[in-house]
């Protein structure tokens, strides 16, 4: 171990990283080594030809493989996986921006040198004739990875789960994705969902877990295919798996649409993360330009959309806030679906928001301007990579006819309008506009100050609630200024107050001296009866 | 077709025209049958669907509202996209409503030529006296256009039922002129004419019987 990864860093140099058919663009090691171009011209003939591969042969061939495999393990443990040092590098230096996507990939690289097909991964690939040859190879020494994982699985998951041997030999003829070792706790409750769902179904169940198991295993191979054909694979699927299961159910919509559902919250939360934001699409760019436009906007107001919705409601406001929060929780879900319910939940929340504005049902002429404003507060992640996925990846019965398609749609609609946004679409001059855009001015500026208070509350919920805010400050100082005088007053007037009781008294015993007259004659003097008293007493002295 | 009897039918339909002639009230008045109801219970009216049962053939309607003010307007190819057909609403007392629906009508022919069946209507017939859209000029342009003409007062609730109905026959037909012109054309050479010229006959003579219609197209 320790060797190999000591070798990891020298063995490279630019050369290498080439493409082998010298078009002089550079290579990947997830392609042999070759460009993407050059790649995929030479993948599709391979596969070709690998489509006429007999499963009778693929299964012989893995029994053979397993016998070979003792023998050959200590000596191909010690070839350098050069072409895995290729592609960690290629990786590593790869897309600053898809940082998500490279994380995972890392996580691939790392776990790709524990499993057993790494130690066998070829110095070289030649190019053209081998590749077939190649390709079944590295799938039968994949199988080993395949194998030692299902068995590490089948500890903790129940043995239904586990594959039958048809679908061994199925896996032992393909490389294997990456997708599925990349099993997170999601994906694995996912799966178990979906056994458990199946088992209701029976023998029906069985045929279509190996279905759904067989396509995520053979979607694996597709990694170089364009958004688009990815997607039609998916939809063909889909289709295959309906009319099967329309001609099961006799033509009972509803049990098929159940099944459906099913079957692809189970595929695509396996297949999302290839097939998410694909690098063989634009996707990425097409989500920064929207990003980018939708931060430019952040100046537009409800009243240029006439948004029929009033912020100062606390109740219009919660449901807004929720609807921002939905909007964005769409980026979380893997399933098509899911994302489609966090459009109708925001959508919901939209209505409800029209609704106690306006007292009346909303209609589209209210909902999509309020959308479109949810959208521009919201400027939810990804937004352009999680529509295109949805359209291509979502069950299309539920895309076209139902309620969520109509939300989706308009969510298609909202973004369209914010790319295509200009002056005129918000009647404001098309100077004021530029200026606005470019920062120079802001629509707020340009209110007249004294008219501020009443403007302040329709420009921005935000402001408005700051310039409440500000108010019920200023009245408060106010009334504190007033209360610190009150207390002023107060100790004034009881200086004053002491003051004067002072100089009263002091002229009142001015004006009549205190005059002590000797006490004891006065008492004697007026006493006549003073004969008949007792003598006083007298102390009288103990001793002792 | 083999599941004609089990089969359901989904049907998404449009409804275009201009802001304020009442696309909202005609739909709410035909799903929930209300009209300036104060104690209305819809949380909204963009999206209604409505199941009908047309000479035994269940159809699920999907109602799809759009917005009408003109700055959303470049944004119909979204909404109109796949649907079966269109009502395009107009106001009889304003003259620039109806011309909003000629315009409505050339882009939807264009887009998406005759598989969409195209109702042209005419509401708040309730303030005829007010009227500003004969109902010559109308009819005729309907006429000349392959759709056809209704008139509707979503405030009296005259004349609704009619029009989704009447819209649903029609979309049936023209559905299942295109299954069977499909498969008798198809791999010929002059699919595209003779589909064409179905599609005329099925957008001009909905004045025939749904049964009649099935038949004639049959018989082409």
């Amino acid at each position: 171990m320790s060797q190999r990864s000591e070798r990891r860093g020298i063995h490279v140099d630019q050369s290498e990283l080439l493409c082998k058919k010298g078009c002089g663009y550079y290579g990947n090691a997830a392609w042999q080594g070759l460009c993407s171009k050059c790649w995929r011209e030479e993948y599709q003939k391979a596969r070709q030809r690998q489509i006429q591969e007999d499963w009778a042969l693929a299964e012989k061939l893995q029994r053979e493989e397993e016998a070979a495999y003792v023998s050959s393990h200590s000596s191909s443990q010690t070839q350098p996986p050069q072409s895995q040092s290729q592609q960690s590098l290629a990786t590593f230096s790869k897309f600053e921006e898809k940082k998500t996507n490279e994380k995972t990939r890392k996580v691939t690289t790392v776990k790709k040198f524990f499993s057993p097909s790494s130690r066998t991964a070829p110095k070289k690939v030649p190019p053209e004739k081998e590749s077939e040859k190649e390709e079944k190879l590295q799938g039968r020494r994949e199988s080993h990875g395949e194998n030692l994982l299902r068995d590490l699985k089948g500890i903790f998951t129940q043995p239904w789960e586990m594959a039958s041997p048809t679908e061994e030999s199925h896996e032992g003829k393909t490389p294997s994705p990456s997708i599925t070792r990349q099993s997170s706790i999601e994906t694995d409750r996912v799966s178990r969902d979906f056994v458990e769902f199946l088992k209701t179904l029976q023998k029906l169940g069985r045929d279509i877990h190996k279905q759904s198991r067989g396509f995520i295993e053979s979607m694996g191979n597709k990694n170089d295919l364009s958004a688009e054909e990815l997607s039609e694979c998916v939809q063909d699927f889909y289709q295959g798996m309906s009319d099967r299961l329309m001609n099961h159910f006799k033509g009972s919509s509803e049990k098929v649409d159940r099944v459906m559902d099913q079957v692809e919250k189970y595929i695509m939360t396996r297949l999302y993360k290839s097939v998410f934001c694909p690098e063989t699409s634009d996707d990425e760019k097409k989500d920064l330009a929207t990003q980018h436009r939708i931060r430019a906007l952040h100046w537009v107001t409800i009243q240029m959309l006439c948004v029929p919705v009033d912020e100062e409601i606390p109740e219009v406001s919660d449901s807004v806030v929720k609807a921002i929060t939905d909007i964005i929780e769409m980026d979380s879900k893997r399933v098509p679906r899911d994302k489609l319910a966090c459009i109708t939940s925001c959508s919901k929340h939209i209505f409800n928001a029209i609704r106690i504005t306006k007292n009346e049902p909303a209609s589209a002429d209210d909902f999509l301007p309020t959308l479109i404003y949810i959208v521009l507060k919201a400027n939810p992640p990804r937004l352009q990579s999680n529509i295109q996925y949805i359209t291509r990846f979502c069950n299309p019965s539920r895309l076209m006819t139902g309620e969520d398609g109509y939300y989706f749609t308009n969510l298609c609609c909202a973004v369209a309008f914010i790319e295509k946004l200009d002056a005129q679409s918000l009647n404001l001059s098309p100077e004021d506009f530029e200026h606005y855009m470019s920062g120079q001015a802001s629509p707020r500026q340009q209110d007249d100050p004294a008219a501020w208070p009443q403007s302040g509350s329709r420009v921005n919920p935000a402001l408005s609630q700051i310039h409440h805010n500000l108010k019920l400050l200023s009245n408060l100082e106010k009334r504190q200024q007033e209360v610190t005088e009150g207390a002023q007053n107060l100790q004034t007037e009881l200086s004053e107050w002491q003051d004067s009781v002072a100089r009263e008294v002091q002229e009142i015993l001015e004006r009549y001296p205190l005059e002590i007259k000797p006490r004891a004659s006065a008492i004697d003097a007026e006493n006549v009866e003073n004969d008949r008293l007792p003598p006083p007493l007298q102390p009288q002295v103990f001793a002792g | 077709m083999a599941a004609a009897g089990g089969k359901t039918y989904s049907f998404k339909v449009v409804l275009l025209g201009e802001g304020c002639v009442g696309k909202t009230s005609l739909v709410l008045r035909y799903c929930e049958n209300k009209f300036n109801d104060k104690h209305i219970t819809t949380l909204q009216a963009s999206f209604l669907t409505k199941k009908l049962n047309i000479t035994g053939k269940r159809v699920n309607l999907a109602i799809w509202d759009t917005a009408g003010q003109e700055r959303f307007h470049a944004l119909g190819p979204i909404y109109y996209r796949d649907s079966n057909g269109a009502l395009l609403v107009y106001d009889v007392t304003d003259e620039d409503s109806f011309q909003k629906v000629k315009n409505w009508v050339k882009e939807l022919r264009k887009m998406l030529g005759n598989e969409i069946c195209l109702c042209i209507v005419g509401n708040k017939i309730d303030l005829e006296k007010d009227r500003h859209v004969s109902v010559e000029e109308a009819e005729g342009y309907a006429e000349s256009v392959g759709a056809k003409h209704y008139h509707t007062s979503a405030k009296l609730n005259k004349g609704i039922e009619e029009l989704f109905l009447d819209l649903c026959k029609r979309t049936l037909f023209l559905n299942a002129v295109y299954t069977v012109s499909l498969s008798v054309f198809h791999n010929t050479t002059g699919f595209m004419i003779n589909q064409n010229c179905v599609f005329q006959s099925a957008t001009w003579h909905c004045s025939f019987t749904h049964k009649q219609l099935i038949m004639f197209s049959v018989v082409l």
